[in-house]
């Protein structure tokens, strides 16, 4: 029975959460291109827009930012990236996988890289966990969702790292392996509604200067809408 | 979800070092209130922005991305001093954001309907907005740190925005733009034009008595290259950032080459601040009065916020007459590289240091180009550190200078960084190119009680600057010094 369910979710579960998240993320990719390109059009003109990758390329390798702010939280959070984009795509596990459903051959990681990449993006989700839950300013400012998306990051890693080591496992491999495919399905569900659409969205966040760059005529209109034609200072 | 109401006895909780009293709430002004139906005109307003503007993109965004890492805390000198959460960017971003996202998206509908805890916007909620929006100094420090890139300077200023249209604001804010606007003046310091005039005659006279040369400041004259723009301020409080000014402008040989507007010479943008309407409208005045004088490049004096309104919203707001843009700091050091001034590197003996305007920095427009200008001519420089792009705010950021009711918190809490920073380099000489940073640099060592003046860069060049066949360098410190005994 439960090679079946399996079966499901390695398949077109899997292929319909997938297709989810990539139309989840490129409804946001659309509607920011079309804020961007559309509507600011010509005032993008004047930008400076080598200036403004630079700073962003910046932050695909952060070392200056690095050694600010919460030491242990900034190379904690910028080790997890590491590893929470080459496992997923690298795996040799999973290679198959994206060639089966994109049809792309990517190369594999070693099973000895997998497993350090892995132990490293669980320990430092679990760092990430316990920033947040220790410091009183974190506490303050903390939502529920940056608590519970951790846990629904984490689990797909923990379960496929204990799949992958029958050693460790307390569970049955295929019942740790579903649990590994319904986490990472989840996962998926939830990339476009929670913050970890910055996969998309953070190329837009980081240009903040274009945000800067107002539509003429519109404080007119604003004040028209509220107070009419004669609306005062 | 919501996360206002950070319980406000925290703040009194010393173990955790909290130690600001939120109990004393920074006055704001709030015009004709309604105070019956405030949440219903801040949605009415918030939506009216939303239809008109590009915010939602910007906003469906961040209610995504925002991190709650707190990374921003680090870098605001606010939070430095306070340890107030209300004082964490991502903190009075939220603010706003949880307002869009329960009123204004789908997501935050069926929450409303099928959640029993879900945000509801109160007229406390609001209140603590205008409380947040007028403690930050806006001066986007934090999004330099910010993993995501958010600009909690932008939210702060559109939270304003919307608060300024139902008629919460800050009262110095709003009579200034007022007149600015609607006076008969259009400054925001009410100078009529004969104050002007009887004011440009008193620096004539000290021009003449500083370098013994007569000359006469152009009004008013047609097809000059530069209409030139200043915090109308500084007619009133800075000369000598004017006759710095002036002595470039005559060195150079460019004294045909400029002219100030009668009708308008006010650059101040205080909808900069607080609003999109202000900010396009003061924009078209300075505009429509180059474009009057058939001028070609608008010429910003010493100051953060103008320079930055002129330079990054004439291009936006001016249309088919968006001229060039160019700070005096830009000019003085274009001539400085041309030879075209010299400047005396035996007169500055002090130590001098250089505070960055985050409006002139932040972006990394103004940077190296007043260091490449000091270095020319100060035998003893010293940096501030941090500076450049990643300074610190004086404290009076955002229009919080203006606000006098507010001066024990841009000293106590909004300059304390600052102060620190002014007393590690030991400088006896700040300089601060900037009306509002002057302002309150001054305020601040003065109650601070620092060794330091703070002045702004041309007054500096004032002193070192040689001009062929008038008194020299020397000459003029050694009047001025025996003036001072």
């Amino acid at each position: 029975m439960i090679d079946k369910w399996i079966d499901f979710f390695m398949g077109p579960m899997f292929a319909l959460t997938f297709l989810f998240m990539v139309l989840g993320l490129g409804r946001h990719l659309v509607l920011q291109l079309d804020t961007l390109f559309r509507r600011k059009g010509d005032r993008l003109k004047h930008m400076p827009w080598r200036k403004m990758m630079k700073d962003s390329l910046g932050w695909a390798f952060p070392i200056k930012h690095l050694v600010t702010g919460n030491v242990i939280f900034s190379n904690a959070s910028f080790l997890f990236h590491i590893g929470a984009i080459l496992v997923p795509l690298f795996l040799l596990d999973h290679i198959a996988l994206w060639e089966g459903l994109l049809k792309i051959n990517l190369p594999a990681l070693s099973p000895m890289w997998a497993d350090i990449l892995t132990v490293i993006t669980i320990v430092t989700l679990l760092v990430l966990l316990m920033n947040r839950t220790i410091f009183a300013k974190m506490r303050a400012i903390g939502r529920p969702s940056d608590y519970w998306i951790l846990v629904l990051t984490l689990l797909p890693f923990v379960t496929g790292f204990l799949a992958a080591h029958p050693s460790m496992n307390p569970l049955r491999w295929e019942t740790m392996f579903l649990l590994h495919l319904l986490s990472a399905e989840a996962l998926f569900l939830m990339i476009p509604f929670s913050k970890l659409s910055h996969i998309v969205l953070i190329f837009f966040d980081r240009i903040s200067e274009v945000h800067w760059q107002l539509r003429p005529g519109a404080g007119d209109r604003v004040a028209e809408a509220l107070y009419g034609k004669e609306a005062k200072v | 979800m919501a996360i206002t109401g950070v319980p406000t006895d925290v703040s009194h909780d010393k173990d955790n070092g909290f130690v600001h009293d939120l109990s004393k709430r920074l006055p704001y002004h709030v015009e004709n209130p309604h105070p019956e139906n405030t949440v219903e005109r801040f949605l009415d307003a918030f939506a009216a922005v939303l239809e008109h503007t590009d915010y939602k993109s910007l906003l469906d965004s961040y209610c995504r991305t925002t991190n709650k890492c707190n990374r921003c805390s680090v870098t605001c000198p606010v939070y430095q001093v306070t340890k107030d959460p209300r004082d964490i960017p991502c903190y009075k971003t939220t603010l706003l954001l949880q307002v869009y996202q329960r009123y204004f998206t789908f997501g935050g509908w069926l929450r409303s309907n099928f959640t029993p805890s879900s945000f509801e916007l109160t007229p406390e909620v609001i209140e603590e907005m205008a409380e947040v929006f007028y403690r930050c100094t806006a001066c986007r420090r934090c999004t330099l740190e910010c993993p995501m890139g958010m600009d909690h300077g932008l939210i702060t200023r559109l939270g304003r925005y919307i608060l300024s249209l139902i008629g919460i604001s800050s009262k110095a804010l709003q009579v200034s733009v007022r007149e600015q606007l609607e006076g008969e003046t259009h400054n925001t310091s009410k100078i009529p034009k004969p104050a002007l005039m009887s004011n440009l005659e008193f620096l004539e006279e000290e021009f003449e008595d500083q370098f013994g040369i007569s000359l006469k400041v152009p009004v008013d004259e047609m097809n000059r290259e530069y209409t030139f723009f200043c915090a109308v301020s500084d007619y009133l409080m800075e000369p000598d950032t004017l006759l710095g000014n002036m002595a470039v402008l005559y060195a150079a040989g460019d004294w045909d080459k400029w002219t100030i507007g009668s009708q308008n010479f006010d650059g101040i943008n205080y909808g900069l601040f607080y609003s999109d309407w202000h900010l396009e409208k003061i924009i078209k005045q300075l505009v429509r009065e180059t474009t009057r004088l058939k001028g070609q490049k608008l010429l910003i004096g010493e100051c953060g916020h103008a320079s930055r309104s002129a330079h990054d919203f004439v291009p936006v707001f001016g249309g088919a007459e968006a001229y060039p843009v160019v700070s005096f700091i830009e000019y003085t050091l274009d001539c400085v590289r041309k030879g075209k001034i010299k400047l005396n590197p035996d007169i500055i003996t002090e130590k001098v240091t250089y505070h960055d305007p985050c409006n002139m920095a932040r972006g990394g427009w103004i940077v190296n180009q007043p260091r490449e200008i000091l270095k020319t001519f100060v035998k003893d420089y010293v940096e501030m550190t941090p500076g450049g792009r990643n300074n610190y705010c004086c404290g009076g950021g955002g229009g919080l200078v203006s606000i006098d009711e507010i001066y024990d918190y841009r000293m106590e809490i909004g300059g304390k960084v600052k102060a620190d920073q002014i007393v590690a380099t030991g400088a006896k000489i700040c300089i601060a190119p900037c009306a509002n940073c002057k302002k309150q640099l001054k305020e601040l060592v003065a109650y601070h009680k620092i060794d330091c003046e703070v002045i702004g860069l041309h007054d500096l060049i004032l002193k070192a600057i040689e001009i062929p066949g008038a008194k020299s360098a020397a000459e003029r410190k050694e009047e001025a010094e025996l003036y001072a005994m």
